[in-house]
């Protein structure tokens, strides 16, 4: 009798894309890939890594499932499949084929009939069937007794894939999809701007799907804005800690900004100006901390603020690059991201950001850059920089 | 010029100010006591037939007894539950259901908590039809209206007897007796959480079926409260299980929590005289301190036509938005709350606050400051002083 829990696979099969195109960085791409899988599973066992031919083969000290669904998180992977284990012979792969169908099947509503193929690969060559001997070996016998599936060489839906190996087989039919991009951290650490939106985790989470290592800053004008408001900016970096296991957040007194603005600068300038303030004081702690660039959730067009125009005068104070993953997608295209990484929800609590302390009447469409630095003029910037950074508040959050 | 720290030093010795006791107060030491034995030692499932079971059942009947007294009932009419909002929602639930072959029309007050708001609304997909009676231009409930809306197939009359946002107290014994006349099926629903240890409770005085009270309005636990069903009155239960509380709330009681909330509703009940004579004295500190600020309003709609529950001290303050005043309040020391009328989100300006001739942008500037038994004088005067302090300085700055 085989002993098979379909609810304990045995090893998770890993299947990277672009990384593998690039070149003589292959190997440090796929260190990384590794490294960040490992610290993503941490918590919850201690993983076997094998690499081969363009794949990944994981096996955990235990609870298989979790790891695998936990993998589906790692940037850099394109599909994970849970596998379950054999005796390398064409008997005990084929037994097992039929039960790991057959829970698959379960998905699917009666009376549907279902295109299948089988498809092996071996890399134990003294396997007595040739992969394609194996396919046709074990298709028959993963079938029996099943009605609605039929076999379909060309356009499978369901493939069950064999691996074979020396010292054990493996087979798998599900593919369940990673989020894709590039292993985290391997283009370097950049710091995102977080307001409390749902933009800006957006942003964050786009960057890091690109590479990036991606650390957050916040301002925060407390008492005109409440500790909730930075508590729902905590929630958001755990939220994205899901992505990127170890997560800093840095938070930056405001309110004598916004004070200083309100009092010397045209109030229709004031949002502008408190972001041009906002990217100043990023800037600083970006190169502070070695980071290459800012990230921004700034969307063209979407609010008064944004126009190219504004952009243009807030990035001026800018001392670093400015990503901006999102500046030309929609708001729904937005939505549908932050659904899918679970920051909509946290973004929709309606606490109020320091953007909306003292908003003027009617707020600047068209910034102009020499009105920025007039009005900045009368301000002592440098001291209010300053003063800002002095009173960081550093928060780690881990993943 | 007030500086910012001027504020923070009126509280001196004192930690905090707490004004926000109609959203929860602080567990008295008796209440704590109380509840002791029942996180240690006795543990025993209130059902089991062994001591520590039968020393569970005396102290939930001990605590039911004191309960009954403090509400004007019978024990054998003390139904606990897991706090106010299972109350509200068992009476309106559970009362209309249990109804529905006599009829299927419901009325809700105009300014009931969300908990009796939403279980009617929620009953519409059952069939039934819901509707509101409303405040007059005054603020006051309008009883014409009222009786114009009940009909012979009315089943339930649910009205709150002391708003929690501004402290007016209904005229339900009235309400009670028109809904009598016209509308004989109804059951007739009181949440008089905010009325327990400040107004008389009695079944027979407001002529009520059923009445809801919680335990942390009153230097009680949280997680605690009661629905009062007069005997012979019907209610379908909403949690099916075991038969504890005569079968209308099933699952094993809280031993803690119920000792807990019979201490304190003893208390509450016996100081009850004293208790509103401390409010009404400090309302009119209250209102000398208001007379002062200009633009300043205390908000009493409806009176004197309706008596006003003088521990609830609703108030427009001019200037900037309550959420921002609160944050320098708590930064001073002084914890209030924003009205609850005064959801900037909600679109329809509360009727309680047109009557006091406030638009949309005014019922942002609301603020309740709500009293305690245990508020000192030396409190009081140190509160009045912080807001008076916080006033200035947010007039002085230019918004």
């Amino acid at each position: 009798m085989t002993n098979f829990d379909a609810s304990a696979p045995e090893m998770v099969l890993v299947r990277y894309g672009e990384l593998a195109l690039k070149g003589k960085n292959r190997g440090m791409f796929e260190q990384a890939l590794i490294r960040n899988m490992r610290s993503a599973c941490a918590s919850i066992s201690p993983l076997r890594v094998e690499q081969r031919r363009g794949r990944i083969t994981v096996i955990p000290e235990r609870r298989v499932g979790d790891v695998a669904r936990r993998l589906q998180d790692v940037f850099g992977i394109k599909t994970v499949s849970p596998a379950w284990g054999a005796e390398p012979t064409p008997e005990a792969i084929a037994e097992i084929a039929r039960l790991v169908l057959a829970d698959a099947l379960l998905d699917y509503p009666p009376g549907v009939e279902i295109p299948f193929r089988v498809r092996s690969s071996r890399s134990e060559k003294r396997f007595p069937l040739t992969s394609v001997e194996l396919d046709q070996f074990v298709a028959p016998r993963a079938l029996e007794g099943v009605s609605n599936v039929k076999v379909d060489l060309k356009h499978p839906e369901l493939t069950l894939g064999i691996e074979v190996r020396t010292e054990r087989a493996y087979v798998f039919v599900k593919r369940l999809p990673g989020p894709g991009g590039l292993p985290g951290g391997t283009l370097g650490r950049v710091l995102c701007l977080l307001s409390g939106g749902i933009d800006s985790p957006v942003a964050a989470w786009l960057a890091m799907k690109r590479g990036c290592h991606v650390d957050f800053v916040t301002f925060h004008s407390y008492p005109y804005i409440g500790e909730a408001s930075k508590q729902k900016v905590v929630a958001l970096v755990r939220a994205l800690s899901r992505f990127q296991a170890e997560c800093r957040l840095f938070v930056l007194p405001f309110t004598e900004v916004q004070e200083a603005i309100r009092d010397n600068a045209p109030p229709p300038y004031r949002t502008v100006l408190y972001r041009r303030m906002m990217q100043r004081l990023a800037s600083r702690i970006a190169q502070a901390q070695r980071m290459k660039a800012l990230v921004t959730g700034e969307s063209l067009g979407q609010v008064a603020s944004q126009t190219l125009e504004n952009m243009a005068c807030i990035g001026a104070a800018a001392e670093l690059p400015v990503i901006r993953p999102l500046s030309c997608y929609d708001k729904e295209e937005a939505i549908e991201i932050a659904r899918r990484i679970g920051t909509f929800e946290l973004s929709t609590l309606p606490e109020p950001d320091c953007c909306t302390v003292f908003m003027p009447p009617k707020a600047v469409i068209k910034g102009r850059l020499d009105v920025c630095e007039e009005s900045e003029a009368l301000l002592d910037v440098e001291g209010l920089v300053e003063r800002s950074l002095a009173g960081v508040e550093v928060i780690d959050v881990a993943g | 010029m007030v500086h910012a720290g001027a504020a923070r030093a009126i509280l001196a010795g004192m930690q905090r100010i707490y004004l926000d006791n109609a959203a929860s107060t602080p567990l008295s030491p008796a209440v704590r006591e109380a509840m002791e034995p029942f996180l240690g030692e006795s543990f025993g499932n209130p059902s089991a037939a062994h001591r520590l079971g039968v020393e569970a059942a005396a102290a939930i009947d001990a605590a039911r007894e004191l309960v009954a007294k403090a509400t004007g009932s019978r024990a054998s009419e003390v139904v606990f539950t897991s706090g106010g909002t299972e109350a509200n929602n068992l009476a309106v639930l559970g009362g209309s259901r249990a109804r529905k072959e006599l009829g299927r029309h419901l009325i809700v007050g105009p300014t009931e908590h969300a908990s009796v708001r939403k279980a009617a609304l929620a009953l519409e997909d059952e069939g039934f039809e819901v509707e509101f009676a409303r405040l007059d231009a005054e603020g006051a409930l309008d009883l014409d209206h009222f009786a114009e809306l009940l009909r012979p197939d009315t089943v339930l009359v649910a009205q709150m007897l002391v708003s929690n946002e501004f402290g007016s107290v209904y005229p339900v014994r009235q309400l009670a007796r028109l809904t009598r006349a016209r509308a004989p099926h109804a059951l007739v629903h009181v949440d008089a959480v905010q009325g327990l240890g400040k107004r008389e409770l009695s079944l027979g005085e407001l002529g009520c079926d059923t009445l809801s009270v919680s335990a942390h309005k009153v230097h009680g636990p949280k997680g605690t409260g009661a629905l009062i069903v007069r005997d012979g009155v019907q209610l379908a239960p909403i949690l099916h299980g075991g038969p504890q509380e005569r079968g209308l709330r099933a699952g094993t009681e809280n031993p803690a929590g119920i000792a807990g909330f019979g201490r304190a509703a003893a208390d509450a009940a016996a100081a009850r005289p004293a208790t509103i004579a401390r409010f009404t004295r400090m309302r009119a500190r209250f209102c000398e301190l208001l007379d002062r600020l200009p633009g300043a309003k205390l908000l009493e709609p409806g009176t004197p036509r309706q008596e006003i529950m003088p521990g609830i001290i609703t108030t427009f303050l001019p200037g900037v938005p309550a959420s921002v005043r609160l944050h320098h309040l708590d930064q001073a020391g002084v914890l209030a709350s924003a009205g609850a009328a005064c959801n900037a989100k909600r679109k329809d300006v509360n009727p309680a606050l047109l009557a006091a001739g406030l638009d949309a942008e005014d019922s942002r500037r609301v603020l309740r400051f709500s009293l305690a038994s245990s508020t000192t004088d030396e409190e009081l005067d140190a509160a009045l002083r912080v807001i008076e302090v916080v006033h200035q300085q947010l007039q002085a700055v230019r918004s």
